[in-house]
């Protein structure tokens, strides 16, 4: 087929849309996530939505709402792993280990208990960039304008937490609701995406531009507008390779995302001499 | 009488039934260079940390400016350098510039733009700390003693009229570890920048601090350098040869 | 701090929820103690489970191991389902190539006890495609030996399935040896009446294709019946299409003035919907019947059923008169 004929088709432009928005929603939120090492939150938090998908199923919920009605309860999951970190002693990854494992445990014995569904759950739960509704696209854009906002208006306090949490506590900054707003966004980003991509492209999205920026940024400023064309170019250039070279889309953007991280990494160590 | 900026009023701080610190009050004024030295263990910096609320106290008040803590929101005029940052990545995306920023501070936190006259401001912390040619260097690639002194300019531009600084040069060689001592005492003498000064740095500590406090759980001993001499705490911290090892500003050793 | 989840909190929620969901659960009558004196067949998936009862009737207790609306490739059995196995006479299971687990389980039963049915000894396999067109004549890729599992939707083999399943419940259950048989003649003819009447309805349709938006699942029965099938990915349901299949259904149903598109019951439809809307058409649903909804499963439907209802929705889709 060729290759400027298959850009007419209506599934792929709102792939494309819906990729670029993804890739820069993913990029800006991830570099806060990478920073403060919670780069597993994706994971974590995909499957504890397999968890509740389980839940929101077993209570009758149509299977085409599913994934949205889950959305308070990964927003739990969101608040628990934060919970778990700042008390105690556990660190980011475990705690996102407990909330991922606890996740699927629940999702596996609720799919258990229920004695079945009427429809199957995973084909609902994992999606593919090339079947985006309109109505998916417009949710995406709408949460990528939230997400663009929040981060102009309040990146700095997040870049300070990110940096030293005392030292932005003692500048006046409410660090836990800046969590909080972290998190809660992510959970948000997470479901959506993963209904849109699938589970490993959320993940691969949230940790791989951001550490292909952070190969070549000068400064703050610099590392995150890098994240963002970073996520924007790895998802444009997977999809497009993907229909050129006639591969699974999701996969191929998770490869285009690592060469670009293999390239920043080469160029930075190149700069650095 | 110059004015309280730090006030603890019978603090206590306990980790379920472990006491780490108890009834705990002083004072800080403006122009003040305080010394607080103790054994490890002792509470040090989880007083420190407890006076700008970083740890909740279980009972008694910390005053801030003459606010209550909870109240609080001039962090402006706090300055605070920590033990140990939690960053511990080399390759944190921020330049010594971008950090030093940092340092001004509105009530959301740290200001999005800054004016002609606190750039300029900017420009002299740096030069005066010496770190104006690194201020776009990656903050996790300069050395330690570099390091020290872009968190010191973050925490003076704001102009404070508090400092807490919390063991600011055990990662210092001692040549180094002079010239940060130098640029707090000058702060403290032409700015009267309010000094409170954690350390094991026996050595400097008499050199600079006007006051001293003695920690070990709760204030043991709270006065000046000549009566810090005379009493028996400083013969159980610094053992029998502490004639040798503390020495006060004016060249005298106890 | 009031109001704020604590861990605690979380945990004590958890297992509220847990517990709420096993009460139930526990209190439920296992369906009475099975009868001794009757025959106990465990059957991995609902054709095989359907067979056995059109089979034994009454005189048997069939239990399906795969819940409703649980994919067959990735189920994991319960210790429940383990035990189930090892009470049972007979445990039948469809191919390894479909039950991997089922396999497993089987493995680990006494042989003395339970006689594992293998029900697909003597039916014509066909190989599954690396790539979504039946024909084969382009894309056979490194994968192309696969066996497509889904070989009942070919009735000659599920008749062999069917005679297989009768064998072993009448050499397990001598006294019944006469019913069985006699009701697996009965069913044998069911089939024959069923395939007879594909053959007629699909003889005469202005379609010879069938597009399938999602997985190559329906090969057995487009074989059988000669038509052309196009499917949108490979028969493994980890597969995902590509762009260019997805462009070239869009064209095909453009191109032959095709107004539907079919899709797998239970799957997520999106994908066909995307292609269908693309090309301006609509998703029809067809069962593979390796699986049934719970709505479906608790009314008692059938295999018989469930074909007669992909046979109208066929006659719809490929425009037979």
């Amino acid at each position: 087929m060729p290759f400027f004929e298959i850009l007419g088709y209506g599934f792929i432009q709102r792939a494309l849309i819906a990729g670029t928005l993804i890739g820069l929603l993913c990029a800006l939120l991830g570099i806060f996530l990478v920073l403060r090492r919670f780069s597993l939150i994706g994971d974590g938090l995909a499957h504890f939505t397999f968890g509740s998908v389980a839940l929101v199923l077993l209570c009758g919920v149509s299977a085409t709402w599913v994934t949205y009605a889950a959305i308070p309860l990964v927003l739990i999951g969101a608040l628990g792993i934060l919970k778990l970190t700042s008390s105690a002693r556990i660190h980011g990854d475990t705690a996102i280990g407990i909330v991922s494992a606890l996740g699927i445990a629940l999702g596996v014995i609720l799919a258990s208990l229920s004695g079945g569904y009427n429809v199957d759950l995973f084909s609902y739960l994992f999606g593919n960039i090339l079947i985006i509704s309109r109505n998916d696209v417009l949710l995406t854009a709408a949460l990528a304008i939230v997400v663009v906002a929040v981060v102009a208006l309040r990146g700095r306090a997040f870049f300070a937490v990110a940096f030293d949490e005392d030292l932005a506590r003692t500048s006046g900054i409410n660090t836990g609701r800046a969590n909080i707003i972290l998190v809660l966004l992510t959970a948000l980003t997470v479901v959506l995406a993963m209904k849109l991509v699938g589970i490993m492209l959320v993940s691969a999205l949230l940790i791989l531009p951001p550490v292909a920026a952070l190969q070549l940024g000068r400064g703050f400023l610099p590392t995150l507008l890098l994240a963002a064309a970073c996520g924007i170019l790895s998802v444009l250039s997977g999809i497009l390779a993907s229909f050129a070279l006639n591969l699974p889309t999701g996969g191929t953007i998770i490869v285009a995302s690592f060469l670009l991280f293999v390239v920043a990494a080469l160029v930075g160590r190149w700069r650095r001499g | 009488m110059p004015m309280i900026l730090l006030q603890a009023e019978e603090l206590h701080i306990a980790y379920g039934s472990t006491d780490i610190l108890r009834d705990i009050s002083f004072q800080v004024r403006t122009g003040d260079y305080l010394g607080i030295v103790g054994p490890n263990g002792s509470g040090k910096s989880t007083l420190i940390r407890a006076m700008l609320g970083l740890v909740p106290a279980t009972s008694g008040a910390v005053r801030l400016l003459g606010q209550p803590l909870a109240q609080f929101s001039d962090w402006q005029k706090i300055g605070y350098l920590p033990q140990r940052l939690s960053f511990a990545n080399p390759h944190f995306p921020a330049t010594v510039e971008e950090i030093v920023r940092l340092g001004f501070i509105d009530k959301h936190g740290p200001k999005r733009r800054i004016d002609a006259s606190e750039a300029r401001h900017l420009e002299e912390i740096l030069t005066r700390m010496g770190i104006i040619d690194l201020r776009q260097q990656l903050i996790g690639h300069l050395s330690g003693g570099q390091q020290q002194r872009a968190l010191l300019a973050r925490a003076l531009v704001g102009r404070p009229a508090l400092l807490l600084l919390d063991e600011p040069t055990t990662a210092l060689d001692p040549e180094t570890r002079e010239d940060f001592y130098a640029i707090v005492k000058e702060l403290n003498r032409e700015l009267g920048t309010a000094i409170v000064l954690i350390t094991h740095d026996t050595w400097n500590i008499g050199q600079y601090a006007k006051r001293f406090v003695y920690l070990d759980k709760t204030v043991i001993f709270d006065g000046t350098f000549a009566e810090f001499c005379a009493s028996a705490e400083m013969t159980s911290f610094f053992g029998e040869h502490s004639n040798k090892t503390i020495y006060h500003h004016h060249g005298e050793h106890c | 701090m009031k109001g704020q989840l604590t861990m605690p909190r979380i945990f004590l929620l958890t297992l509220l929820l847990i517990g709420s969901l096993m009460l139930p659960a526990c209190s439920k009558p296992e369906s009475a103690a099975p009868t001794a004196s009757k025959l106990q067949v465990v059957t991995s998936l609902f054709p095989l489970y359907d067979f056995v009862r059109q089979i034994g009737g009454d005189q048997v207790e069939v239990t399906l191991l795969l819940p409703p609306g649980v994919e067959a490739h990735s189920f994991d059995p319960k210790p429940d389902d383990i035990l189930r196995v090892n009470r049972a006479g007979l445990f039948i299971f469809t191919h390894k190539a479909m039950e991997v687990w089922a396999a497993t389980i089987a493995q680990s039963v006494d042989p003395a006890r339970v006689t594992i049915v293998d029900a697909s000894v003597g039916t014509q396999l066909r190989q599954s495609s690396g790539h979504a067109d039946e024909h084969g004549a382009h894309g056979h890729t490194a994968n192309a030996a696969a066996i497509d599992p889904h070989l009942w939707l070919d009735f000659a083999n599920a008749q062999v399935m069917v005679e297989n399943i009768a064998q072993a419940m009448a050499r397990k259950d001598p006294a019944q040896r006469d019913l069985y048989l006699r009701n697996a003649a009965a069913y044998l003819a069911r089939l024959d009446a069923l395939d007879a009447a594909y053959r007629t309805a699909l003889a005469l349709c202005k379609q010879r294709t069938l597009l399938q938006g999602g997985h190559f699942a329906l090969g057995y029965l487009t074989a059988r019946y000669d038509l052309k099938y196009h499917a949108a990915a490979a028969v493994n349901p980890e597969a995902e299409p590509t762009a260019a299949t997805m462009a070239a259904l869009v064209q095909q149903m453009r191109r032959n003035n095709l107004h539907y598109l079919f899709s797998e019951e239970l799957v997520s439809p999106k994908l066909a919907e995307t292609i269908a809307k693309e090309a301006g058409g609509s998703v029809l649903l067809l069962s593979a019947a390796h699986n049934v909804s719970k709505t479906d499963f608790e009314r008692g439907i059938t295999f018989v059923e469930i074909m007669e209802r992909n046979l109208k929705n066929l006659q719809i889709g490929l425009e037979c008169r």
